[in-house]
């Protein structure tokens, strides 16, 4: 498949060997860009950039004022008019800017009450456009639904929707897996998260809420992370032969190239008949007798 | 369909002579039934095509039958897929002489926008397609459109041309 | 059989009754199934990953294809969706157009669901009166934004466009048609026997099972839980519309069917109050040329014609695509049920049964 005066695909990893039609290799939407951040919301990330934004900001500003002292006494050292002092600058304002929600303090009660239940297996919790989201620790994922389903003030009763995220340049983890849980009777919508590292099985949520079956073959399917305890951990979307987890960052759109599908010519069968009958494996006569 | 006969003209309004070929081209032409075949968004498109306002049993094709072995036309109506191709493959094989394949979409047609690790680029990749429609999805009138050119083509279609290779193997 | 052995067989993925490309594995004592196993995937396109690799205004086409028998109603959870994440507000006016043409949609939808729903039971004339009925709401689409199916209606901010002149009009003149065709179908359904004889008591899914399954919709309206998401998490224009929440108790396919028709009832008027309190204004917020996204994620449920369809969005900083795109499905979640509602019945019921719950592969496999 490799060849010498192709370019190669950039960060790409080897494709697996098989019968592909078309080499793909060349293409651009096999190129594969690997994400360089992780982008995962958290209260805790946000404050220490907000944090690390004003040190650098104050940072420049004194470095700004030292300037202007220093030009201040060259200037004064030379005889020359006094250069004018500086002005702070202040980040520009436009009508078109956009107001994207940033992560809040917790102040809902169910993010409390989850607190206070699980104690140290809660990891973060925080609100962000209004989402209430509870990072707790893997291993303790099915004791929180559990919560979230069986406790009175809670009472999430339906599991709306279970995905996963790929995070390849994180260190520590590679997925995040979500658990968006709806209470009907309260009107309230509540996201779980947990961190999961490569090769590690979360608990099923099956037990606990029966709709996070075909969700956990899903993400099986387009993400790898296998389940315990699950009922039936088989691909769902793809066949049962495919390689690879689509939705992996390091998966290309186009995938490993098309598969060799044999394409029939033969529009009834009939050449193939003959073929088989030449071959003698078919009783069928197929020659009319020639009129004398 | 000439008429050729040099005969009194009560007979000449009751007999015409013409090819056995033309005849069994225009009753193939104006009897296609398709197989009951919807794949994605085209299939929607093919029923409200069979339905009341653009009614396609006008051209003789409204009786969509459910089983491959008594259709004479496949309409691809919409993505195909690896998961898919082998059981578009399996039916297109059912189909009993004389067959006809319609590529309805942009999808059927060349994959379509989803340029993806799970589609196969166009239909033509795993079965001989007659008339190719384009469109996202192709509007009723479109596939009607489509149909008649289908019918144009079967008029044309000669049995000699078509199992030449047979003939020739034959002798 | 003579023998008192099951017999396995295969329904689809080509089968004139299962909407599209499902399969389903069934094992049978005689002609009661004993286990049902729905394999899905033979329409899976990959949405998820190309939309992933292309920028937030592009996302919205491929919404369209994924429930292409209510396009609108998922691009309006798209939409909203990036409005929440990127905390847009979007004009008062473009929230009503939005709600009018998902209202328009929703019916369509059900339209669709009708027609086939009662063909596949063996009731042919619905379908050619139904389908005269969506060839109306979709020459308005038309109107609106030029396709028929694949209509892209809404955009990150509002609307592209306003209505088109003359569109009151059309309205007006299928509202004043639309509820003597409500009872044209009811008058060919709701007491013919045979149609009664295959729904009611068909396909039960209780209310406990319901919740249970994630279940969302007028599946689950008609087993008496009155949870529609145009209530329970206003969107759009819909804190403001007046209307009811059908629910049924009896939670097999024939409630089920009533639901609908009810449903249909009630988008009517919302249709009715949205052109009564139309307000005036501009239909686009103010946006830059490119969306660049913050860290953030934002899940949105809004109630799609089939249950709640949610998005699930990851935005990384300083790009312009999304991180994660997540559909949560409500035929995906609702198809699960179907083992629930098919074992121990008939084999000729399961043709019922995914007729009821009104799935389209297009969404299910994405």
């Amino acid at each position: 498949m490799s060849d010498e005066t192709l370019p190669q695909p950039s960060e790409s990893p080897e494709a697996p060997a098989g019968p592909y039609i078309y080499d793909y290799a060349a293409s651009p939407q096999r190129q594969v860009v690997m994400p360089k951040t992780v982008p995962l919301p958290s209260l805790r990330t946000y404050e220490a950039e907000v944090k690390a934004a004003v040190a650098a900001d104050e940072a420049k500003w004194q470095k700004m004022l030292a300037d202007f002292e220093t030009a201040k006494a060259k200037a004064e050292a030379e005889g020359k008019e006094a250069p004018k002092p500086p002005v702070r600058p202040v980040p520009r304002k436009d009508d078109n800017d956009l107001k994207t929600p940033w992560p809040q303090e917790a102040k809902d009660d169910d993010l409390h009450r989850l607190q206070e239940r699980l104690g140290g297996k809660v990891e973060e919790i925080f609100e962000q456009a209004g989402e209430l989201t509870c990072q707790v620790s893997k291993e303790a994922i099915l004791e929180a639904l559990q919560l979230c389903r069986q406790d009175i003030a809670l009472n999430y009763e339906m599991l709306a929707d279970q995905t996963a995220t790929h995070y390849p340049a994180a260190t520590g983890f590679a997925f995040s897996v979500v658990y968006h849980l709806t209470s009907i009777s309260r009107r309230k919508r509540l996201r779980l998260r947990i961190l999961v590292p490569e090769e590690f099985s979360p608990e099923s949520a099956c037990a606990v809420y029966p709709s996070a079956n075909w969700m956990e073959r899903e993400i099986y399917d387009m993400l790898g992370i296998r389940f315990a305890n699950h009922p039936d951990m088989t691909r769902i979307l793809c066949p049962e032969d495919w390689e690879g987890h689509p939705l992996r960052k390091d998966y290309p759109v186009v995938g490993w190239g098309q598969r060799d599908i044999a394409f029939r010519e033969d529009r009834g069968g009939m050449l193939e008949r003959i073929a088989l009958q030449k071959a003698g494996q078919l009783g069928i006569n197929l020659k009319q007798p020639k009129a004398e | 369909m000439g008429v050729s006969l040099n005969q009194p003209s009560t007979l000449e309004q009751i007999l015409i002579t013409t090819k056995v070929e033309k005849v069994m081209n225009w009753s193939r032409a104006t009897s296609v039934w398709p197989v009951t075949f919807g794949l994605a968004c085209c299939a929607i498109e093919m029923m409200a095509a069979g339905a009341s306002r653009f009614d396609f049993d006008r051209f003789g094709a409204g009786i969509f039958r459910a089983t491959p072995r008594q259709a004479d036309l496949m309409i691809i109506a919409g993505t195909v897929t690896y998961k898919m191709a082998p059981v578009i493959k399996t039916l297109y094989d059912q189909m009993p002489e004389p067959k006809w394949v319609i590529a309805m979409g942009s999808c059927a047609t060349a994959g379509g926008p989803f340029d993806s690790y799970h589609t196969i680029q166009g239909v033509d990749k795993i079965i001989p397609v007659d008339v190719f429609i384009p469109g996202c999805p192709p509007r009723p009138e479109s596939l009607i459109y489509g149909f008649m050119k289908l019918q144009d083509k079967i008029m044309t279609s000669s049995l000699a041309d078509r199992y030449k290779d047979i003939f020739e193997e034959v002798g | 059989m003579f023998k008192n052995e099951e017999m396995e067989i295969n329904l689809g993925p080509q089968h004139p009754s299962t909407h599209g490309v499902l399969r389903v594995k069934l094992r049978l004592d005689g002609e009661t199934i004993t286990h049902c196993r729905p394999m899905i995937g033979y329409l899976h396109r990959g949405v998820e990953k190309i939309c992933e690799n292309q920028t937030f205004f592009q996302g919205q086409v491929w919404t369209d294809r994924m429930d292409y028998c209510s396009a609108v109603a998922n691009n309006l959870g798209w939409a909203e969706a990036n409005e929440k994440l990127f905390g847009i507000t979007v004009p008062r006016r473009a929230q009503y157009i939005r709600t009018m043409l998902n209202e328009f949609n929703r019916l369509a939808s059900h339209l669709i669901w009708l027609a086939t729903h009662a063909l596949d039971i063996g009731a042919m004339t619905v379908f050619l009166y139904a389908f005269r009925e969506r060839e109306d709401i979709l020459d308005m689409n038309e109107a609106f934004c030029g396709s028929r199916l694949t209509t892209t209606a809404f955009r990150i901010g509002g609307l592209r466009e306003d209505l088109p002149p003359g569109f009151e009009k059309l309205v007006k003149k299928f509202l004043a048609k639309f509820p003597s065709c409500i009872e044209e179908y009811e008058n060919l359904l709701n007491e013919n026997r045979i149609w009664k004889k295959r729904t009611i008591g068909v396909a039960k899914l209780s209310a406990e099972d319901a919740i249970a399954l994630g279940i969302t919709g007028p599946v689950l309206r008609a087993a008496g839980v009155p949870y529609d998401i145009r209530k329970a998490f206003p969107y759009a224009a819909y804190a403001e519309m007046n209307f009811d929440v059908p629910t049924r108790t009896e939670a097999d396919t024939y409630a089920r069917y009533l639901v609908r028709m009810d449903e249909m009832r009630q988008s009517a008027r919302i249709i009715q109050q949205c052109m009564d309190g139309m307000p005036e204004g501009p239909v686009m917020a103010k946006l830059p040329k490119i969306l660049k996204a913050e860290v953030n994620e934002v899940y949105h449920a809004t109630e799609a014609p089939k249950g709640e369809i949610g998005y699930y969005l990851v935005g990384e900083k300083g790009s312009g695509n999304p991180y994660r795109f997540h559909v949560r499905a409500p035929g995906f979640i609702n198809l699960q049920a179907l083992p629930k509602m098919a074992e121990g019945g008939l084999i000729a019921d399961i043709v019922a049964a995914i007729g009821t719950l009104d799935i389209v592969l297009g969404e299910i496999d994405r």
